[in-house]
């Protein structure tokens, strides 16, 4: 049996465990717990270590996707999730401006030292007032070549297009 | 749909470049406290103005003395009788009350002021309504300004390392050219002390050493450097880690990620359009 990893980033709050349940076959295994710092303010129950689930693909092939932990204090297991990688999927939310510098934090965290293949999943743009994924290139200052794409990340179908378009970035960069 | 949130989360700064880089029409509208102020875009560029909401081109340019309240009447009237939606801007060249130079210099030292005391906002509420155009009677500029320039004043007063930080987290890192700085760097006035660092950015020194080498303090390196970055001119980037020393390895290199065969890749892709 064959094992491929996804891994999925982003600031506390970015839609990562609700990203991955929308798509996991497996009920998420997810260590919640309640916070004991500042993130109670954004919401009750945050990620303390970090989200799984699974897709098999074949009988000799699983994909697991796993979701980073938000906070700062949890970024030496980015280090550890982030070995083996296949690739990587930075959701923002849209709505929140005060979290874009986390974001690139994150994205400087997993791209400086390897050569990451990565999108940026523009979370939450069912919602009044969310940047555009145009914008939120601007405000991450991302190049024209990494894929910037809307998301909610609460509906498959939305999901599941964020991940074929990091599969055709992994594609290109594969071998035959 | 608005684009909202507060310059302490998102730096006015930035929110610059993005209007420029982004061609923006629209107004952003700034709050603290009992302050306002209010920005007028147009493709990226910065046409008007005012922290002090209200105040007209009229009744401003009276005020500096440059046109008389009867000229100011004068115009109102041929406004008035105007079916062609002028400016009053456009009026006042139109009926020669003031040469377009003299216009210009007067509005853009207006704008000019009014967005420089902006960057000392540690906090504020802002709002850009996209397509918001001004009103015909407020002093929209002839020539419309770009921003580069702002950025790089409003850099000049930068004071801490909080924000600069953001952008710089080390001296060790390494300042390079974006791919085409000559074209964009055209339009921007440096100072002395900027022109010097400028001049020693050539992708391989750290900002530590650009310091040593420029006599000036590494905070004052890293202001100008978070200038040029947020003006688009440079990137900074991590020092490369010191490779391993080995016959086939000469110098850093990123982390090469594992090599994947495409028909795993094809095989995962179709799973998921399947599901």
């Amino acid at each position: 049996m064959q094992t491929v990893k996804m891994v999925i980033s982003g600031a506390v709050n970015a839609g990562k465990t609700e990203f991955i349940r929308s798509i996991s076959e497996i009920e998420v295994v997810s260590t919640e717990r309640r916070a004991s710092d500042d993130t109670k303010l954004i919401k009750k129950e945050t990620t303390v270590a970090m989200d799984f689930g699974r897709i098999a693909v074949a009988d000799d092939l699983v994909l697991h996707l796993f979701g980073t932990p938000g906070q700062k204090r949890f970024d030496f297991m980015w280090e550890i999730l982030s070995e083996g990688m296949l690739g990587l999927v930075v959701l923002v939310d849209s709505t929140r401006p005060e979290t874009f510098r986390e974001t690139n934090r994150i994205i400087e965290f997993f791209t400086s030292y390897r050569d990451t293949a990565y999108v940026i999943a523009a979370n939450k743009q069912d919602r009044p007032n969310a940047w555009s994924p145009d914008e939120l290139r601007l405000a991450l200052r991302q190049p024209p070549h990494v894929k910037v794409l809307p998301c909610v990340a609460s509906e498959r179908e939305s999901v599941k297009n964020i991940l074929l378009e990091l599969l055709y970035v992994i594609m290109q960069r594969s071998e035959d | 749909m608005a684009l909202v949130g507060n310059i302490r989360d998102f730096g006015l700064s930035d929110f610059l470049y993005l209007v420029d880089r982004g061609y923006k029409t629209g107004c952003l509208h700034l709050s603290r406290g009992d302050e306002q102020a209010i920005l007028f875009f147009e493709k990226g560029k910065l046409i008007y103005a005012a922290r002090r909401e209200g105040e007209q081109l009229g009744e401003m340019l009276i005020r500096q003395g440059k046109l008389t309240p009867e000229q100011l009447e004068q115009a109102r009237q041929v406004q008035n009788g105007n079916t062609n939606g002028m400016t009053l801007t456009q009026i006042i060249l139109s009926e020669n009350m003031m040469s377009q130079e003299d216009l210009q210099q007067t509005l853009q030292t207006h704008t000019e002021e009014s967005v420089y005391g902006l960057f000392g906002w540690p906090d504020g509420e802002f709002r850009f309504e996209q397509g918001q155009k001004p009103d015909l009677n407020e002093p929209v500029m002839p020539i419309p300004l770009p921003v580069e320039n702002l950025i790089m004043e409003g850099v000049r007063r930068i004071d801490e390392w909080g924000r600069i930080k953001d952008r710089i987290p080390s001296t060790d890192m390494i300042v390079r050219f974006l791919d085409q700085p000559g074209a964009k760097a055209k339009g921007v006035k440096l100072s002395p002390e900027e022109w010097r660092v400028f001049a020693r950015i050539n992708g391989k020194d750290t900002l530590a050493d650009i310091a040593q080498k420029t006599n000036l303090s590494e905070f004052d390196v890293c202001r100008i450097v978070y200038g040029f970055v947020t003006a688009g001119l440079v990137d900074v980037v991590k020092k490369p880690r010191p490779a391993p020393l080995t016959s086939s390895s000469r110098g850093a290199q990123p982390m090469e990620m594992p090599r994947i065969k495409k028909s795993l890749v094809s095989r995962i892709i179709n799973r998921i359009r399947g599901m």
